[in-house]
């Protein structure tokens, strides 16, 4: 049963890998690979929010602002000084980690509602900061003319190739994310989420495991800002503000907070954003009325619906079980 | 001009703007104690109020032009039965997650704001003051008369608020649910009831605190977002929960916005507000008025 089942869900992954590598062909436009660029672009984001917010309960409403100080980084190098896609990128990915444990330096003093203020405050600083020093950032205008990544030679100038990049460090941040939640940190960080007095009497270094989650995240952010760079050449301040926060936000709870395959799950609102637009106007207050919807009747997301469902089932089978023992009884030599 | 002079200026244009805040800060406080809710939409409320008003003001229903003072009245009853109306959706969501909270509130403020955007435009407009706009010199400094009806309307409305919550039956009503849901309703209180009264008062204060600053701001649907996020954050500064927390953050945060715009930049002013904001928290995690409690997670 269990073999079976693991074969199962292997062939399926593998099919639904292959459709991955395929879809750049199956695609109609640019425009639609464009659109799942963006797609993995925000699973990535997803995925940081939701280790530290997840997983470890640090509230952390600075993403945006972490996405914005990876893709900075990785302009004004190469725009500067011609650093390539892959000097870049663990630049940016420094840079990030660094700022990120900053702004979670208060997380060890205040909790809950106010770390939330704390650290939207902290990432609109950050905003207004690319916007003013204009010196440095060009401030409103944004910085043109990012290089697009060569691998190994080969130009990744098309959208179609850059799908693949893009796919390549979602389901490498995807492993490590697992892997990150999966062992030691992942304990500590759920010990802190769950119960952060009882953590820190059991001997869990509370606060360096809380500053670890958010750290973590402004990587995951700050590998996302490198991507969105050099994909889209022209980065500016109004990108990252605040609504990008909400709407990593949004997807992580639409597809399931504390679980990395609602990450992935809550990826379809970006689809689904696009699609929403041919309202125009109304596009917006759709998309709030779906939001409202989730929160009001399916609050433990998409994987949440699906665990219920699960748990139904498997209650059912139970019940099978039961009637089946009752109407007939083990004979005296069977026990 | 003296130094002195140019520093109660400020001072003065500080606690105009604090005003706004404080009254934005107790609607979040209000609905918070008595519900237990953070209405993130609570920004949008105040977007919708301020236009619930000046459209009676400027003529924008069947050509109405409503003195100041009675559309500011009409703003505030229709934007009070909003808040009544948004009470009865929040209300499945007291008390969930945060984070499930945050979403629903701001889902809805979301569909207030395009919504408004739908109806008046996303341009914006200015609104005249029924004031003179020349400063009335007082010892040397100049005072702006708006910015002291500002002062003056919000002093009235807060004190107002305390005596109805500490004298009338009501409010002591209101205060007994928010300490305490289930002793309250065994009481006799109408619990719900007393939740709706909340909503509507903090969601009329809000529209008076439009209201009055529509004269010195630019009124467009975009206003809900900065003044939404200044009000929740004079709110923490305070201690969220309390109402003399609300007002003293939110006069605090207007004050300390005018200084670091007056001497440090202007271009900074809503950072450096921010970081103060955080490093007051550092200090005293539970707000400079709030109540220090252990929450146990």
């Amino acid at each position: 049963m269990k073999t079976r089942t693991t074969l199962w869900k292997t062939i399926a992954l593998i099919a639904f890998l292959a459709l991955l590598l395929a879809v750049p062909k199956i695609a109609r436009n640019d425009y639609q690979v464009r659109i799942l660029n963006m797609t993995g672009l925000y699973i990535l984001l997803s995925l940081g929010l939701n280790i530290a917010q997840g997983f470890c309960g640090q509230i952390n409403l600075a993403i945006g602002a972490f996405w914005a100080i990876g893709a900075y980084t990785a302009a004004l190098l190469n725009v500067n000084f011609k650093w390539p896609f892959w000097l870049t990128l663990p630049a940016a990915m420094v840079v990030a980690a660094l700022v990120a444990a900053v702004v979670a330096l208060p997380s060890l003093k205040v909790r809950s509602h106010y770390l939330a203020i704390v650290t939207l405050g902290l990432g609109e600083v950050i905003n207004i900061i690319l916007v003013n020093e204009e010196q440095i950032t060009r401030g409103a205008m944004g910085i043109p003319n990012i290089k697009r990544p060569s691998f190994f030679g080969i130009p990744i100038n098309s959208e179609q190739r850059y799908f693949y990049l893009v796919l390549a460090f979602v389901i490498l941040g995807y492993l490590v994310a697992r892997q990150i939640t999966r062992h030691r940190f992942g304990r500590a960080f759920r010990a802190v989420r769950d119960d952060y007095v009882a953590a820190k009497a059991m001997g869990v270094n509370t606060g360096f495991y809380q500053i670890l989650a958010i750290t973590i995240s402004g990587v995951y952010a700050g590998v996302a800002g490198v991507l969105f760079a050099h994909l889209n050449t022209y980065i500016s301040p109004d990108i990252f503000e605040f609504r990008s926060t909400l709407f990593v936000l949004t997807m992580t709870l639409v597809g399931g907070m504390g679980n990395l395959l609602g990450s992935v799950v809550g990826g379809v609102l970006v689809i689904l954003q696009e699609v929403l637009r041919t309202f125009r106007d109304w596009q917006l207050v759709f998309y709030g009325l779906a939001v409202v919807l989730v929160v009001l009747f399916f609050p433990g997301g998409a994987v949440g619906i699906a665990r219920r469902w699960r748990e139904r089932q498997g209650a059912r089978r139970a019940r099978e079980e039961e009637a089946n023992t009752v109407a007939n009884p083990p004979s005296e030599e069977a026990r | 001009m003296t130094k002195t002079v140019i520093l109660v200026q400020t001072i003065v244009g500080g606690l105009g703007i604090g005003s706004i805040y404080a009254l934005v800060a107790l609607g979040y406080s209000m609905v918070y104690r008595s519900m237990g809710l953070v209405n993130f939409a609570h920004g949008s409320i105040y977007m919708i109020g301020t236009y619930f008003g000046v459209i009676f003001y400027k003529g924008m229903v069947a050509g109405l032009h409503l003195p100041y003072w009675a559309a500011f009245i009409v703003g505030i009853l229709l934007t009070a039965i909003l808040g009544v109306a948004l009470e009865r959706l929040f209300r499945p969501l007291a008390n969930l997650d945060l984070m499930l909270m945050l979403l629903g509130t701001i889902g809805v403020g979301i569909m207030l704001d395009n919504l408004a955007i739908i109806i008046w435009g996303a341009e914006g407009f200015a609104v005249r003051s029924p004031l003179s706009s020349k400063p009335i010199l007082v010892g040397g400094v100049a005072l702006v008369p708006q910015m002291l009806l500002i002062i003056g309307v919000g002093t009235v409305l807060m004190v107002g608020l305390q005596t109805f919550l500490s004298r009338t039956k009501v409010g002591k009503a209101m205060r007994a649910a928010a300490q305490d849901r289930e002793i309250a309703s065994t009481m006799g209180i109408p619990v719900n009831f007393t939740n709706a009264v909340t909503f509507a008062i903090g969601s009329g204060l809000a529209a008076a605190a439009g209201i009055l600053a529509a004269p010195i701001v630019y009124v467009n649907p975009a206003m809900s977002a900065a003044v939404g996020i200044k009000g929740f954050a004079a709110a923490i500064l305070g201690g969220l929960g309390s109402i003399p927390g609300a007002i003293v953050g939110g006069l605090l945060f207007g004050v300390i916005e005018a200084i670091s715009a007056g001497y440090i930049s202007s271009a900074y002013t809503k950072g450096i507000a921010f970081i103060i904001m955080v490093l007051v928290l550092m200090i005293k995690p539970s707000g400079i008025v709030g109540e220090t409690t252990v929450e146990k997670v």
